[in-house]
């Protein structure tokens, strides 16, 4: 039996993974996690070398928001640990579980300033739900068990494990023994829902407000059902896109800075908000005192330091969406509500109509998800490519669309993608990435190339940091400041050296047949898609205005 | 500004104050005091917690409650209302 063998710290850690069903691991080794890497070599994970540990670290978080399971990456002490902390801050803000491993120095040598030394463990307190340095070997095995029980419990988040290099070295026996849950776990009150039951059956004019919160706690199929039932209208944030059929009648799409018009007046005329898994945030807000203003709010959420954090809810219920929000399910009578909404819908729809020659972004990505096979996920970077995939893309669920949402990292789209496309082999996955974002992780084109994976990438050139230079065009008149980027690589020249196939258009005519080549092809792709520099995201909730109040012009 | 004190157990770890002064910052809370005593018998500290803050004081109780280690964060009114006594006073 395996029970009685000493083990080393880091052959006990890769048994703790194959326990918590891990198959793969990203990273990148260096000498403070050697004794983590040689033993690798014995066990049956995959690990897939990332040419930066940002790199790594986003591919962990795709990994996890594609497959919902928990993302693993490694990185060594120093300046490898330091490379991680983007996107330990990405995976905190937006929720997703993940497992970081960081190697140290040795227990004897930490606190000297040694080689490649940095207080890795201080350094998370910011930026992770939870963070363990294990400086006795006796404590690995249960601290490996609770990083995982602690990413994946409540409100997910990452968790870092600081292990020193003699830990990692030091013989132990593994103990199988995982009954040792947390202790101190925030219990919550049985929800009350007679309040909440109250409003909604009082309520003329209800819109369920519909988050991220909703893929994580699983209940997709709760709301779908719930939104079915009460006939009510729907509108969903950035990390929420997908929980909500994109066909239901009522669905409205995405509210917010750069949500629908439909979505944003129906939200500020509603009378009651029913918030599933979000958090009034305020790229979703915009004038917070403005924001839904005659509107009673029921607030449903697993994170009980959500409730009344933005927003004073008029009855919250705290607890597993995918057991409560059913409790609400009633039938409601709200047709003259629905037809004012159906109207806004239909008078405020989405236009593909463009002058000219010029490529239109809108135009490229909505035929994109029309054309693209069943269950492909989409991956973005951050700026205008970003706003245009969210509004124009059609995303049946939240793992298929995969966006850095509350941190707004440049630089996840392409990580994101790999990581995505390892945990899904057999689903076709897209990175819709802008000529910024890409190059903020642009040397994962090597981790495509050595591993083969099939992603394809389209990028969006305005040679430009669109989103910045839109904003300096409205807010700042028009003085354009560092947004250039005119001088941006030959794209497709550098896909092709890392034998990625590349196909560059320019005109309208070319668009559906370099999709259908891009989507046949059996290996990954670049479609660069040259777009006008001055074409801007629209509509738009100014800064410090009421969302009733957009843009939709300069 | 409103003052108040919370009386926060937890288990003895040694990050668990780094934690909970990290916490307390961000959310914009000022720390006017504080003192933690561990009871060796059942490993359990005592943090007993002056702040201050234009904010409700329930933002930084729930995000409290929600590190790890803590196993209750209760507000002591009666201190709270000293403090102010003594502060008008002074
Ligand atoms: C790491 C990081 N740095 C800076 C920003 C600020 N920022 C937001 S959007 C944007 C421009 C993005 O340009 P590009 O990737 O070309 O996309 P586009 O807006 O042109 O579609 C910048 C610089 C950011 N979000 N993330």
């Amino acid at each position: 039996m395996t029970d009685s063998k000493l083990l080393t710290g880091s052959g006990l850690l890769f048994n703790v993974l194959e326990q918590h069903g891990v198959n793969h691991v990203f990273g990148y080794p260096g000498g403070a996690i050697m004794p983590i890497y040689d033993a690798l070599c014995e066990s049956d994970i995959q690990h897939f070398l990332c040419r930066h540990e940002q790199g790594a670290v986003f591919s962990a978080v795709g990994y996890a928001r594609a497959s919902g399971n928990v993302g693993v990456c490694m990185a060594t002490s120093g300046p490898g640990a330091t490379n991680l902390i983007t996107g330990l801050a990405d995976a905190w803000a937006d929720s997703i579980p993940v497992v970081a491993i960081t190697g140290q120095v040795p227990t004897a040598a930490m606190g000297s300033d040694a080689f490649q030394e940095i207080d890795i463990f201080g350094l998370s307190l910011a930026c992770t739900k939870h963070s363990f340095q294990v400086t006795n070997i006796e404590e690995l095995e249960k601290v490996l068990h609770q990083a995982f029980e602690i990413a994946l419990e409540g409100r997910q988040g990452p968790v870092l494990v600081d292990i020193p290099k003699d830990i990692q070295m030091a013989s132990v026996k593994q103990t199988f023994d995982t009954t040792e849950h947390l202790k101190n776990k925030v219990k919550l009150p049985l929800a009350d829902i007679s309040k909440a039951l109250n409003l909604l059956t009082h309520a003329k004019q209800p819109i369920l407000y519909v988050g991220g919160g909703v893929g994580m706690a699983n209940a997709i199929d709760e709301v779908r059902e719930f939104a079915q039932k009460t006939g009510m209208p729907s509108v969903s944030t950035l990390k929420g896109l997908g929980a909500i059929n994109p066909d239901n009648e009522n669905y409205l799409g995405m509210l917010g800075m750069h949500g629908t018009k439909a979505a944003n007046l129906a939200v500020h005329d509603c009378d009651l908000l029913i918030a599933v898994g979000a958090r009034f945030d305020d790229r979703v807000t915009g004038k917070l005192d403005q924001f839904a203003p005659n509107a009673k709010v029921i607030h449903f959420d697993i994170d009980t330091a959500e409730i009344n954090k933005r927003r004073e809810a008029d009855a919250p219920i705290l607890g597993d969406l995918k057991e409560n929000l059913p409790l609400l399910a009633l039938a409601l009578n709200i047709e003259d509500w629905q037809s004012k909404v159906q109207q806004m819908k239909n008078d405020f729809a989405w236009r593909y109509d463009h002058p000219g020659d010029n490529i239109f972004a809108p135009a490229v990505l909505k035929e994109v998800s029309d054309l693209m096979p069943k269950n492909t996920c989409v991956t973005t970077d951050v700026g205008q490519h970003q706003m245009w995939s969210a509004q124009h893309m059609s995303i049946d669920d939240p793992c298929n669309f995969l966006t850095s949402g509350s941190m707004g990292t440049m630089g996840f789209g392409l990580p994101a993608a790999i990581g995505a496309q390892i945990s899904r082999p057999h689903d076709t996955v897209i990175a819709v990435s802008g000529d910024g974002s890409i190059m903020m992780n642009v040397q994962e084109l090597a981790t495509i190339k050595r591993y083969q994976i099939p992603v394809k990438i389209i990028l969006i050139d305005n040679a430009k940091l669109g989103m910045v230079r839109q904003w300096q065009d409205l807010f700042f008149e028009g003085r354009l400041s560092e947004t250039d980027l005119s001088d941006n690589p030959d794209f497709c020249m550098l896909a092709q050296s890392f034998n990625i196939k590349a196909k560059q258009i320019r005109k309208k005519s070319e668009v559906t047949d370099a999709i259908n080549d891009m989507l046949d092809h059996n290996g990954p792709y670049l479609l660069q898609v040259k777009i006008d520099a001055k074409d801007n995201v629209w509509p738009l909730v100014p800064p410090n205005s009421a969302n009733n109040e957009m843009m939709e012009s300069a | 500004m409103n003052n108040y004190k919370l009386i926060i157990m937890t288990d003895d770890k040694q990050v668990v104050l780094e934690r909970i002064l990290q916490v307390t910052r961000y959310r914009g809370f000022l720390i006017d005091g504080i003192t933690a005593k561990v009871n060796t018998g059942n490993n359990i500290a005592t943090i007993e917690l002056f702040v201050s803050s234009d904010r409700s004081i329930a933002l930084l109780i729930d995000q409290i409650n929600k590190l790890v280690d803590i196993k209750s964060v209760k507000v002591d009114n009666s201190a709270a209302k000293r403090l102010k006594a003594k502060e008008c006073s002074a």
